[in-house]
């Protein structure tokens, strides 16, 4: 044991490379059973101790002539190292001989290539906010807080309220899908511009080694916000309707009904029509407490599962006091309606490490360890009736326009799952 | 459409403009030049971009179009060529077709997509220009598909505003599938259609096995991007060795 550490603390000084690996010994078991060997266990290999890897090590000369205790013994029988050493001195090689292993390839996570993480979700934690959700998916966690705060009409600059209220039309010939869609944009378009959505990605110190304390929001939480800002838009998951605060003048009072219809009609011309006063703006705020890769997905996932959480008090204009009053009555809260379920899946792109050149490993839903050794990265977005909201890729060339298809069937597959999580709550 | 212009700046150790399609990016290239220790890497050149939007200083939306970039050029540029360096990419925006999309102030959630082409092929031939050894070149397009399915290439304002989908698609010079930027609502039956007529413009060539028989709607003949801009560097290297031609053959 001793020696093994001394070597551990030479190898700056030591050039090695990985000869051979020994076949891996995987634990039994179902992949799932796997899964939650490797999840306890807090390493990277399956079962540490049981996966070993073999290096050779050419010594360094100064080894030979002074303090040599036991490292020329090692010649014959190459040492041994644990599995997450071994992740730690050659992680692409580590890697590779995982998905090379004999049957079937296998992630360090214990899951197959296109297995994913399958998210745990509690919802409405957070007291103060309208609506909240803790999400955990693998080691990756995440707290997602919508709370809606109040725009008045007359705090937008440019205001268009013609465009508001042109809407309020019943459309009862328009309801092809076309003009469903177009109507749906043209609601986003509104929302975009009045900035209705505001969401806002925090990675929190300590969520991953690589954030360091204090500084600005790394670019990495910058994209992320974008992402999920544009997808919010593009996806049609909310509507401008469920935003908007009116103002209803008092319904034509009943009492009087009958009596006096000539000076009703008088009246009813003079009431203002029912108009738009305020909005709704949601300000959505994610924050990692941990990252283990994918945080798109887990951060998309949060902010479903929060959405779906939320209800807005009953919010109306009182034209006396000039004010948007709220009920504090529960029972008058509104659930706020999703109108699609956009449900993303990532992967990344593994090109093995040097001997393994001309192959690729696509793996759904990496965690940081194999984030790290992926460049090239697709994200696919999937809405209802297996219509793909977004398809999100950079960084290499191997994903063609022949894998996308099953990608996105896979993306289909993690949909159902969710829709089911999220509409139901945990199994 | 396509107007291309190498070498603009002239302090910059490469640069380049790019206009297409009412957007319109002067690229410039500085490197390999030192690199900060902070973001010294120890096997490969670091790539630094920085896009500058064309009113106002960038914001989370060009964060996110740098990455995109960032991560797309890491894998163009020969990095491991010049370890331990720094390559600085800065994009400036010149016109955009939000101007006319967006009057007044451009949200911040407005779709960032459509001046990714052009951001992309900026830096590639500003790349060209700065003689950065790179494993291949680019070329990107912005397409968008129409209510009735139909697939418009280079959309205007107009097209953008009504269209059900925007894709972005960029090739490698060996064919390869190297960027996707597709937003709106799709079927993959539309998006391979849009693959398609994308890898048409951009590299020429259909896939040798792909199945689209209904590419035949597009007779007319299409100059493809790769030949654009190979015309324009190999336009540019003839006016710079213009001295070493003897004078009667450059009469001929």
């Amino acid at each position: 044991m001793s020696d093994r550490k001394g070597l551990q603390m030479e190898f700056s000084y030591v050039r090695c490379r990985v000869a051979e690996t020994l076949p891996l010994e995987l634990a039994p078991g179902s992949p799932a059973k796997r899964l939650r060997a490797a999840g306890n266990s807090q390493s990277f290999g399956p079962i540490p101790g049981r996966t070993k890897f073999a290096l050779q090590i050419q010594h360094p000369p100064f080894l030979h002539n002074g303090n040599q205790n036991n490292s020329i013994h090692h010649r014959t029988t190459p040492p041994t190292f644990p599995a997450h050493t071994f992740a730690k001195l050659a992680p692409p090689t580590y890697l590779t001989a995982h998905l090379t292993s004999k049957g079937v390839p296998i992630r360090p996570s214990g899951r197959s290539p296109t297995q994913f993480r399958t998210p745990t979700c509690h919802a409405g934690s957070l007291t103060h906010a309208h609506g909240s959700a803790v999400v955990r998916c693998g080691d990756t966690a995440g707290v997602c807080g919508v709370r809606g705060e109040i725009l008045r009409v007359e705090d937008v600059a440019d205001y268009r309220p013609k465009m508001a209220e042109e809407e309020e039309r019943v459309d009862t010939e328009m309801h092809s899908f076309q003009n469903v869609r177009r109507e749906k944009r043209e609601d986003s378009e509104e929302m975009a511009r009045l900035g209705l959505l505001v969401p806002n990605l925090e990675l929190a110190t300590g969520c991953s080694p690589t954030h360091l304390p204090g500084g600005p929001p790394s670019t990495l939480a910058q994209t992320l916000s974008q992402r999920i800002l544009t997808l919010l838009h593009t996806s049609n998951l909310l509507s401008v309707h469920d935003l908007r605060i009116w103002f209803r003048p008092p319904a034509s009072a009943p009492i009087c009904r009958g009596q006096e219809h000539e000076v009703m009609r008088e009246e009813e011309e003079e009431i203002v029509k029912a108009e738009v006063k305020a909005f709704w703006v949601l300000y959505i705020d994610i924050l990692f407490i941990s990252l283990d890769g994918n945080p798109f997905d887990a951060a998309c996932f949060a902010l479903l599962a929060a959405l779906c959480n939320t209800r807005l008090p009953h919010a109306w204009y009182d034209a006396d006091r000039e004010l948007v009053l709220c009920s504090d009555d529960p029972a008058e809260s509104k659930q706020l309606h999703l109108y699609d379920m956009p449900v993303p899946l990532s992967f990344g792109v593994f090109e093995g490490d040097e001997e393994a050149k001309g192959k690729k490993w696509i793996l759904a839903d990496m965690d940081g360890f194999e984030e790290g050794l992926c460049r090239e990265n697709v994200t696919i977005v999937v809405g209802e009736e297996k219509r793909v909201v977004r398809i999100e890729k950079d960084g290499g060339g191997n994903v063609g326009g022949r894998d996308m298809r099953r990608l996105v069937e896979l993306a289909v597959q993690r949909r159902r799952e969710w829709v089911l999580m999220l509409r139901d709550g945990p199994p | 459409m396509v107007n291309v212009t190498l070498s603009p700046l002239y302090r910059a150790d490469g640069s380049a403009t790019f206009t297409s399609n009412g957007y319109s990016v002067i690229a410039a290239v500085n490197g390999p030049i030192e690199v900060q220790r902070r973001d010294e890497l120890p096997e490969e050149a670091a790539i630094d971009v920085a896009i500058r939007p064309a009113a106002g200083v960038g914001g989370v939306r060009e964060r996110h179009l740098e990455s995109i970039i960032q991560n797309t050029l890491r894998h163009v540029i020969l990095v491991s060529a010049h370890p331990r360096t720094l390559i600085q990419i800065t994009l400036q925006i010149v016109a955009s077709q939000d101007d006319s999309l967006y009057p007044g102030n451009l949200p911040q959630a407005a779709s960032n997509v459509p001046v990714l082409p052009a951001l992309l092929q900026a830096s590639i031939l500003a790349l060209l220009s700065a003689s950065i050894p790179l494993s291949m070149t680019l070329t990107a397009t912005l397409i968008s598909v129409k209510e009735n399915g139909g697939v418009a290439p280079s959309p205007s304002a107009q097209d953008l505003e009504a269209a059900t989908s925007i894709h972005v698609l960029a090739f490698s010079s060996h064919g390869d599938l190297l960027v996707v930027e597709s937003e709106g609502y799709f079927t993959m039956d539309t998006w391979e259609k849009v693959y398609a007529k994308a890898r048409l413009i951009c590299h020429g060539e259909k896939e040798e096995d792909s199945e689209s028989e209904d590419l035949s709607m597009d007779t007319e003949e299409v100059t493809k991007l790769e030949d654009i801009l190979k015309d324009a560097v190999r336009q540019k290297v003839a006016a710079e060795y213009r001295w070493k031609q003897s004078p009667d053959s450059a009469a001929t």
